[in-house]
């Protein structure tokens, strides 16, 4: 009997792998050649192209798909993929599954990850590149001489949102020119009892914001390629030194009592209610604050600058609402049709797109809606000029931001927090293949 | 099993091929995945190429230079070791006071069981809620006390790890108490009327008869509670992510965390690792478990 049961075992056994098969499912040889870009109204009709967006951007697209179903008869559709978006689509295009187009940080960390030679096609020539403003053309979407993302929106700037009311009621008339100015204006602002500035622990993500604008100069000198070949690491003086500074800031008291158990949603309501002056934060924070009072008591109250150690400038970092990748399917016409539906997107209908979404335009032909926030205005503004974020510019993207909260609950010391830091990034680097690790 | 006498007949109308398709699947859905577990193990496999190559031991020695993974599987026993105690704690503690057949206590019972069934993000997240500083259960204590409670229950990072696993005995107390009840049934009513005879108090009697006699489902409820709530995830995901400062983050959580950085090879060798431990542990634990019941 046990003969048998063998034989039967390993027959089985022997067909479920072959149907298994041992190769990485995510990978497929797309189509390869130069590329066709259809006209914006080619006919379309009987094709079906799917969409993946994350919970705050499946609307985004409402506006385009409607012009774009009514001009060409095809039919779009939105998949929600639920958060946390980045992991899930990353499991998805690893086990094989593939939209036709999707939501995607355009940076090359995150096209990375996404395995963009393998699974994105290449949109290097498409039509509507001349009509972006110059600056903002090249400033992402790009991974080793390639495009591979579409900026749709302007991207997100990691800078100072603070409350004018607040400002005026202490005498501050002009905002802060550089990094000791900032801090000046902290103290003074602690001197006469109001809370310089607001951190959201508990939430963890926003923390990373300390560290990356103080690493702004640096950023623009080459820090960020520095540290790709394993020439810098975060353990070293510049990066540390950032951290090093975040945690004296904390510690000095400029920072909200309740830091360590304060949200997100705390973070909106304590600098709308006036509770704190400043926020170090990205425009999904303007977001929280716009679900939470008009535009009109925003422009009123809400102010936005950009802060580095020299000056003023802002430090960018796009984000997943900001862009979009079309995928490599193996399906030609699927593949034409969704650089069609990007074509009209940033081509005829890319001004119904920021009237309906109450955006800044991004093309020099299209005109940025009357309603949008000031604040929002002058995070565009310093877009142009600003530097990558260690997403931007980093082949990887570890999780500063996991550690600097530990940090701040005290289970980590800042050294502890850098040489963790630097120990995923390597790890992550290494799995790449990267050069140096 | 089938006697020895009876398999022959018994083959002729039962061909041993007959279980190809169960095999078939068991061995898909099952044993191949478990195989893989291993395989991928010692891969470099990622998100960021297309091809899986061999990486030898790589992985597990960057694993164990690595604190962040000591740092998981401690507080993944420390976890999975206080959720058995409050589960059963509380498992055995319903059963005592229900045991009895009345019409209340049926009802009761129920109203513990429900938690088991629902779904165990939602408990998190109600508890998240409820846990919060300006929550419901500090606006409680601050009702009853009169003064502006903002008590942190789930971002101190000594005491949330025992608040999350209070939270995950709650949810599976039911389960507990049920396979409790059922065992204090199965003592005999002959034993307790002889205790009684013999003088023994309600305390005498649970410490030096029932207790001891309940083993089998002593076994069951800690072996289960123990070994499950290592693989423990959703209610901690739900409830601190892992925080704070780290403080709940369980090697699942960790796992999760690799998983979405990319990095496969390295998730799937913390999974054998986590996989390894249960089993590490599996073994004593019942074999201990197990040598109480001797006694029967």
């Amino acid at each position: 009997m046990s003969n048998r049961f063998r034989n039967a075992l390993a027959l089985a056994a022997a067909g479920a792998i072959t149907l298994a098969g041992c190769s990485d499912p995510g990978a497929d040889t797309g189509s390869g050649g130069p590329v066709t870009w259809p006209a914006q109204d080619a006919d379309l009709s009987g094709t079906t192209l799917t969409i993946w967006a994350a919970q705050n951007s499946n609307t985004v697209p409402d506006s385009v798909i409607a012009g774009f179903e009514e001009l060409t008869g095809a039919e779009v559709e939105v998949v929600t993929i639920p958060d946390p978006y980045e992991q899930g689509v990353q499991t998805k295009v690893a086990t094989g599954d593939k939209p036709d187009l999707a939501f995607w940080q355009p940076t090359a960390s995150q096209l990375t990850a996404l395995n963009a030679t393998q699974n994105l096609q290449p949109l290097d020539d498409a039509p509507w590149l001349d009509a972006y403003q110059p600056d903002l053309r090249d400033i992402t979407g790009i991974l080793d001489d390639t495009r591979y993302a579409t900026l749709i929106t302007t991207p997100a700037v990691e800078g100072v949102y603070y409350n004018k009311e607040v400002f005026a009621a202490n005498g501050i008339t002009a905002t802060p020119t550089d990094w000791d100015s900032f801090l000046q204006t902290a103290r003074d602002l602690k001197a006469a009892g109001v809370t310089p500035f607001h951190e959201m622990a508990a939430d963890r993500w926003g923390t990373q914001w300390w560290v990356q604008v103080q690493l702004a100069d640096a950023a623009a000198d080459g820090l960020w390629d520095r540290v790709n070949a394993d020439e810098e690491a975060f353990t070293d003086p510049t990066i540390q030194g950032a951290i090093d500074n975040y945690k004296a800031l904390i510690d000095e008291g400029l920072f909200n009592a309740d830091i360590k158990t304060a949200t997100f949603e705390d973070q909106g309501a304590a600098l709308l209610a006036g509770d704190a002056a400043m926020v170090m934060q990205v425009n999904s924070f303007f977001g929280q604050l716009q679900s939470l009072a008009d535009t009109e008591e925003l422009d009123q109250k809400i102010g936005f600058f950009p802060i580095s150690p020299s000056g003023n400038t802002g430090t960018f970092i796009p984000d997943q609402s900001n862009a979009l990748v079309a995928f490599k399917t193996g399906d030609e016409q699927r593949e034409a049709a969704a650089r069609q539906l990007l074509s009209y997107w940033m081509g005829d209908g890319y001004q119904d797109f920021v009237n309906a979404q109450s955006t800044v335009s991004l093309q020099t032909g299209v005109e940025t809606p009357a309603d949008v926030p000031e604040a929002l205005l002058a995070v565009s503004e310093s877009v142009g000029t600003s530097v990558g974020s260690m997403q931007a510019l980093a082949i990887a993207n570890p999780d500063l931001y996991i550690y600097l909260a530990d940090m701040i609950q005290g289970t980590k010391t800042p050294a502890e927090v850098a040489e963790a830091t630097q120990s995923q990034f390597a790890e992550l680097a290494k799995a790449q293949g990267a050069e140096g690790f | 099993m089938l006697a020895k006498g009876k398999a022959g007949p018994r083959r002729q109308d039962h061909p041993l091929w007959f279980l190809i398709p169960a095999l078939a699947v068991l061995v898909v859905f099952f044993l191949v995945p478990t195989a893989f577990n291993f395989v991928y193990a010692f891969t470099d496999w990622s998100s960021f190429k297309s091809d899986i190559n061999f990486a030898g031991v790589d992985n597990f020695t960057s694993l164990i230079s690595n604190g962040t993974l000591r740092n998981a599987l401690k507080v993944t026993l420390v976890y999975a070791v206080l959720v058995a105690i409050f589960q059963n704690a509380f498992g055995l503690g319903l059963a005592l006071l229900l045991e009895r057949d009345t019409r209340v206590n049926r009802a009761v019972r129920v109203a513990f069981f429900v938690p088991v069934i629902m779904s165990a993000l939602a408990v998190g997240y109600i508890f998240q809620a409820l846990l919060k500083p300006d929550g419901a259960l500090n606006g409680i204590i601050g009702w009853f006390t009169g003064a502006e409670v903002s008590i942190p229950w789930l971002g101190d990072t000594t005491w949330t790890i025992v608040v999350v696993a209070i939270v995950h005995a709650w949810k599976w107390m039911g389960l507990s108490m049920l396979i409790y009840l059922a065992g204090l049934k199965t003592i005999s009513e002959d034993v307790l009327e002889a205790a009684r005879l013999d003088g023994a108090g309600r305390w005498t009697m649970f410490r030096s008869i029932r207790f001891p006699l309940l083993a089998p489902a002593v076994t069951f409820n800690v072996a289960t509670a123990l070994l499950g709530s290592m693989n423990g995830f959703d209610i901690v995901q739900a409830t601190t992510e892992g925080g704070p400062g780290g403080t709940t983050e369980l090697l699942n959580i960790y796992i999760f965390r690799t998983f979405g950085q990319g990095l496969f090879a390295q998730a799937t060798t913390m999974s054998l690792v986590l996989f390894l431990l249960v089993a590490i542990l599996a073994f004593p634990v019942i074999r201990f478990l197990r040598k109480r019941e001797d006694v029967l």
